[in-house]
């Protein structure tokens, strides 16, 4: 554990490594490793095999557990890793062969041409409009056309058209080539050619996603045969507003809705004979979100899932499931369908055995097959190429105390294609991965990425205005319905106004040019771009303007394409009128526009991290790794939390030696200062800089730190059911694993063990699922059966959540003999003690559903599967001002995206104290926090956008309404003199304006937005309402 | 005049999720009337009530306001202050005897370009029944966008706004973001300043 993943070398640590990192895969892994690399100091070239990035959750149209739209959070992601100047984004390529040591790797890459250059292509979409030749919407599971010519979709990033070599006529028959006519800023190029390139790389990250199930498999299931069997990534396209249908399920055999869907889960996992024994983890919670998708869109319909056991572990999914279940009435069969029969008359036949063993069929409308997540197509090749090895299942092969790391030295693997994960696991490995490259290639850290250097910015405060403006044709998407010559002609007319012109592209590279000479030539000291919308536009034309030496803040741009010609394509006259009142509204606002300053705060390049466990421990590795110092405090006079409860991992190794490794590690790590027995008395400050005081058991100790990494962990839950204390015979499963280390691990005549599942957890004491217990009562399970091959173990289970490769435990311990039945929530297993003492036999007694009667066990060893608890986290997350879930666990900033920062900037969390987690998943998941908590030290200061709240003194009675409505806690009330006075930490704010919006004396204003600019808006609504 | 009324509609929009969904919508190609100008905010909690006043003072025959659904706030809870704010404009509106129809406050998420289509495509039906502001309250045009005017300009003042301060207050105590629930609080929390503001507009 000592060792750093990097497998970094004494002798490597001073030669100087490689400042640029290789990503394999665009998907939402691959993405958010870049962005993070990027923050950490790092060049990156991402290498995406398809023509754009965004991967599988591009496709996906809402995502589990709050059925958010993916697209929305997944494509500002997309754009920024498209803008970074330090991300270069190679499509249609793969890597073929990695050579070098790690730290100094060559990648060699080969990829595809696009024929149409995407330096010059600006996504007007002419090409596809005019392309003959159609071809099958992959994007769209084939259920809608495309053109040779396309964009996989609309928010695509590179935001670049391509050719599809097969399908083209004029690459495959010399004939058509209409695009290049149609394309006016000619950016078709049929001679475009494969290259081969050579990237010099210090590590590589691994993030190709996962792949289908063979259609083979689903065949099984009527799929292609049935047209109302569809796999649920079709139906994930049906539910979708934008995708082929518009949003409505319908059947594809009648364009009918369907009136009775089933999900048939399991399909392509779970399954021996298409040699996938492992579970995929995400199908589970994936089938609830679609059925209740269903449910919205058909109120009426019947909604069946099929399912082996429902495996909804993650953070508050249960309880997401189990809303929708009762909200969504949905019917919940245990039960795996084998296949599909269509029937005379219609409908679809399933036929199914109950776990009693009866028999039974019925018709259904719709079939939906929940397929499973496979390794990747080209698995094999991409792992030559990379020189790593696989596991059986053709994923990577990585270990539990270093579950990024593949088996070569420097070369990473994230996301599905370690093992079938879902998005908020996947974008936390990518975190994690972040940390371990910086860690390994801390010596090249900032050598390879650019900064972009502006000129010093022109003082125009006693300048009257001079706003210039420019209006964008777009190509015809703009200029093809509002007549912009009129527009700029209109613009030249309003006051202040002293250039205006029209521009073909306002955002091509030609463009910027004319932009900083026309500022410069006519001593513009305000801009207006009448054009597309500043979401995605905004910061080229500000980037634009620092070059021409103007700030950024005194930019406005009119949205007259995306809001006004594109919604009104048949009205010309009325979106021109609009365009003028767009552009008149802006230009009055851009009279209100002041220079803002930029403010740099400093960082305190140093952590503190709150918990010495397993979570606490990795993280401060890994910032330590990174040459960030680390305050590490713990609670207790000893390193390493409750790890050291285990004794043996699934593999059989011991924790305990690994913590024992890794509390050496720590101790004498020169950057980390490890203060046990001490707690957190207060915490001060905001993101970079902290100050938090610590109370040993000696003294009080002052530390300052620019993040905070939360990992103060949890503890087994305590049992008061099934007579546990009672009897020597009741035991928890960590009392079980202590007793299996001993001299003495299982009474001589022992002969029959009993072990309950879900004691506290999932509704008893604990709301929630536990994670781990059935992974751990299976290993212990087998270590028992190992140990005494002909003892008897029965497991009373509700589900067994064996996901992901755990499968093959709970398929060994079935074939070493161990049997499972599940108990019913309202019909728990009851234990009795017999009267004799302390001996005296303990019976558990159950209902055996296949038999339909009760069962009573004599059990020599009754072992409880308890649940885990955080610890309480109340005063912490009350200092910090960071939320707690109901169970008590941190809550994160965002489900998805966010999975470890906590909502106040500069805060992180990992471990337990998030929610409940396996050995590799906490480890993962602490360098994720660590690699996070880095961004703030590794960028040296931090840059809050201008449009921070600014309160006037004079005006400020002093009241703390704003402090106390401000979402961020980023106001606060201090004492000047003898009044009292709010002040905005401008490195906390983000906006918003309910400060400014709420202060009883209007002393609160916004940057940007402020109250005399929207104002001027409203009166230049006005006066064209007027005119 | 046997066109029909082109209503004036002036839309604050937040820039997370309504005007976000605007632009998709674009993107689709979704088509919808073009009476709607748009004022982009970061957040509608950044909604001060002079504002959607002065733009009916200004000329609008009616205001809409986009943000985020309740819950979904990229701000977290700004939108629950748009209500607080949407409450006084309505009992304002109301108070003057203007349809409180000419104000509406409504939800898309950056998803939702097809809803942002179909809210704004019914508000601006509905503006075009109630056509210009006065007219279908039988008042005098110009004599109301002076009270309107006068009531943007009371918005300001203190009275009114430490009214609707301690209307958030329990909203946020309570914790119930229900629009009845807010409106009742803002009436009751604002009911004497709301007596000065509207004696003065008149």
């Amino acid at each position: 554990m000592n060792a750093p993943q990097s497998g970094k070398s004494e002798a490597d640590a001073t030669r100087v490594s490689s400042g640029s990192v290789l990503v394999v895969g665009g998907g939402v892994a691959g993405v958010q490793a870049a962005l993070d690399l990027t923050e950490l100091g790092f060049k990156v070239y991402l290498i995406e095999k398809s023509g754009a990035i965004g991967g599988v959750m591009a496709r996906l149209d809402k995502t589990f557990p709050t059925n958010d739209c993916s697209l929305c959070i997944l494509v500002p992601k997309l754009v920024e890793a498209g803008r970074d100047p330090n991300i270069e984004i190679l499509t249609l390529s793969e890597l073929v062969e990695l050579t070098g040591e790690p730290g100094n790797f060559t990648a060699r890459i080969r990829k595809q041409p696009r024929y149409i250059d995407e330096e010059v292509c600006t996504g007007c979409g002419q090409c596809t409009l005019y392309c003959l030749k159609q071809i099958g919407n992959d994007f769209n599971e084939n259920l809608e056309r495309n053109h040779a010519a396309h964009i996989d979709y609309s928010q695509a990033v590179p935001a670049s058209y391509y050719i599809d070599a097969k399908a083209c006529l004029r690459l495959n028959y010399e004939t058509c080539g209409l695009c290049a006519v149609a394309c006016r800023a000619g950016a078709i190029r049929f001679d475009d050619r494969e290259k081969v390139l050579d990237l010099k790389v210090g590590a590589v990250v691994l993030a190709p996603g996962f792949g289908r199930i063979s259609d083979e498999v689903m065949a099984r299931y009527g799929l292609g045969r049935f047209q109302d069997v569809i796999t649920a990534f079709e139906h994930e396209q049906l539910m979708c507003a934008s995708g082929p249908t518009g949003g409505e399920i319908l059947r594809l055999s009648d364009r009918k809705h369907p009136k009775k869907i089933a999900f048939i889960q399991c399909i392509g996992s779970r399954n021996e004979n298409c040699g996938n024994n492992y579970c995929s983890s995400v199908c589970c919670m994936y089938a609830i979100k679609q059925a209740t998708l269903a449910r919205e869109h058909d109120p009426e319909c019947e909604i069946t899932l099929f399912y082996m056991d429902i495996r909804t572990h993650g953070k508050g999914f249960d309880a997401a499931r189990e809303r929708a279940v009762r909200e969504g009435n949905f019917r919940v069969i245990y039960a795996r369908p084998p296949r599909v029969e269509d029937v005379f008359g219609g409908g679809l036949l399933l036929t199914w055995a109950t776990e009693s063993g009866q028999h039974l069929s019925e018709k259904f409308g719709l079939v939906v097959l929940s397929q499973g997540l496979e390794s990747p197509d080209g698995a094999a090749e991409l792992a030559q190429a990379a020189g790593i090895d696989l596991n059986e299942y053709l994923f990577a092969k990585t270990a539990i105390n270093t579950p990024l790391a593949t088996s070569r030295p420097g070369v990473y693997v994230i996301g599905a294609f370690q093992g079938p994960k879902d998005i908020p696991d996947s974008v936390t490995q990518a975190g994690g991965v972040a940390a371990l490259c910086a860690g390994q290639l801390v010596s090249g850290r900032g050598s390879e990425t650019i900064k972009a250097v502006f000129p010093e910015e022109r003082e125009i405060s006693a300048e009257e205005p001079r706003i210039g403006v420019f209006v964008c044709h777009c190509g015809i998407n703009i200029g093809g319905v509002v007549k912009v010559p009129s527009v700029a002609e209109y613009a030249r007319s309003l006051p202040g106004v002293v250039y205006a012109t029209d521009n073909l592209y306002s955002c091509s590279q030609d463009s910027q040019k004319l932009l900083i000479e026309t500022i410069q030539q006519h001593r513009l000291n305000r801009l207006v771009v009448a054009a597309c919308t500043p979401r995605t536009h905004e910061p080229l034309f500000q980037a634009t303007m620092r070059e021409a030496g103007l700030n950024r803040s005194l930019f406005e741009m009119a949205n007259i394409r995306d809001q006004c010609s594109w919604v009104h394509m048949h009205e010309p006259e009325a979106a021109t009128e609009k365009a003028k009142d767009a552009v008149r509204m802006a230009v009055a606002k851009a009279h209100h526009l002041t220079a803002l300053a930029e403010q740099q705060l400093p960082v305190t390049p140093s952590a503190l991290v709150v918990g010495g466990g397993l979570a606490g421990m990795s993280a401060a590795l890994a910032i330590a790794e990174q040459s960030f110092e680390v305050t590490l405090v713990e609670r207790e006079p000893e390193l390493g939390g409750r790890t050291v409860l285990l004794t043996a991992d699934r593999f059989g190794h011991d924790p305990r030696q690994r913590m024992a490794e890794m509390v050496a590690a720590v101790r004498q790590h020169p950057k980390i200062t490890v203060h046990t027995k001490a707690e957190i008395a207060a915490v001060s400050g905001y993101v970079g800089n902290f100050t938090t005081t610590v109370a040993t058991d000696q003294a009080s100790i002052v530390v300052n730190h620019g993040v905070m990494v939360i990992a103060t962990g949890g503890r087994p839950y305590a049992p008061s059911q099934y007579h546990y204390g009672q009897s020597p015979r009741i035991l928890t499963q960590l009392e079980l694993e202590k007793k299996l280390a001993g001299k003495q691990p299982l009474a001589k005549n022992a002969s029959q063990v009993v072990m309950i599942q879900c004691v506290g957890s999932r509704g008893e004491d604990l709301a929630y699922c536990s994670r781990v217990c059935c992974g751990q009562a299976l290993k212990n399970s087998l270590r028992l059966k190992k140990l005494r091959p002909e003892l008897a173990i029965t497991v009373l289970y509700r589900d067994m959540r064996s996901y992901g490769f755990l499968e093959d435990d709970y398929r060994a311990a079935r074939q070493a003999g161990v049997i499972f039945t599940r108990y019913q929530v309202e019909q728990k297993p009851e234990v009795t003690i017999g009267k004799g003492g302390k001996g005296s036999a303990v019976k558990v007694r159950y209902h055996d559903p296949l038999l339909a009667e009760e069962v009573e066990l004599a059990a020599d060893l009754l072992v409880l599967s308890v649940g885990i608890v955080p610890e309480e986290p109340t005063t912490l997350a009350r200092m910090l001002k960071v939320p707690v879930t109901a169970e008590k666990f941190f809550l994160e900033a965002h489900v998805k995206l966010q999975p470890v920062d906590l909502p106040v900037d500069g805060t992180y969390v990992c471990g337990l104290a998030h929610s409940p987690r396996s050995m590799d998943e906490t480890i993962a998941q602490a360098q994720a926090a660590a690699g996070r908590a880095c961004h703030p030290l590794a960028r040296g200061s931090i840059t809050p956008a201008p449009i921070v709240s600014k309160v006037d003194p004079e005006k400020c009675i002093g009241c703390g309404v704003c402090e106390a409505f401000c979402p961020y806690k980023a106001i606060v009330i201090y004492k000047e003199e003898k009044s009292r006075k709010a002040r905005t930490l401008t490195a906390s704010c983000k906006g918003c304006g309910v400060c400014a919006a709420r202060c009883p004396t209007m002393a609160i204003d916004m940057g940007r937005f402020t109250f005399d600019g929207i104002m001027a808006q409203i009166h230049a609504f006005g006066e064209g309402v007027q005119s | 005049m046997s066109e029909i009324y082109q209503p004036k509609i002036l839309g604050f929009l937040c820039n997370w999720c309504c005007y976000t969904a605007a632009d998709s919508a674009g993107v689709g190609r979704y088509q919808y009337p073009p009476n709607l100008r748009v004022i982009r905010m970061m957040c509608t909690g950044r909604l001060d009530p002079p504002f959607p006043l002065e733009g009916l003072a200004t000329g609008a025959d009616g205001i809409f306001v986009g943000g985020c659904h309740p819950g979904k706030c990229h701000y977290i809870d700004g939108n629950y202050h748009a209500l607080v704010s949407a409450a006084l404009v309505h009992e304002t509106l109301t108070r003057l005897g203007v349809n409180k129809d000419r104000f509406l406050i409504e939800w898309a998420s950056a998803a939702e370009g097809p809803n942002f289509v179909k809210i704004i495509t019914a508000f601006t039906k509905r503006m075009t029944e109630l056509g210009p502001l006065g007219v279908s309250e039988g008042l005098n045009p110009g004599e109301l966008r002076a009270s309107l005017a006068t009531a943007a300009e009371t918005a300001r003042g203190r009275k009114v706004r430490t009214g609707l301060i301690n209307a958030a207050k329990e909203m946020m105590k309570g914790s119930d973001f229900s629009r009845k629930t807010i409106a009742g609080l803002v009436t009751d929390k604002c009911a004497k300043a709301l007596d000065e503001l509207i004696t003065a507009a008149d």
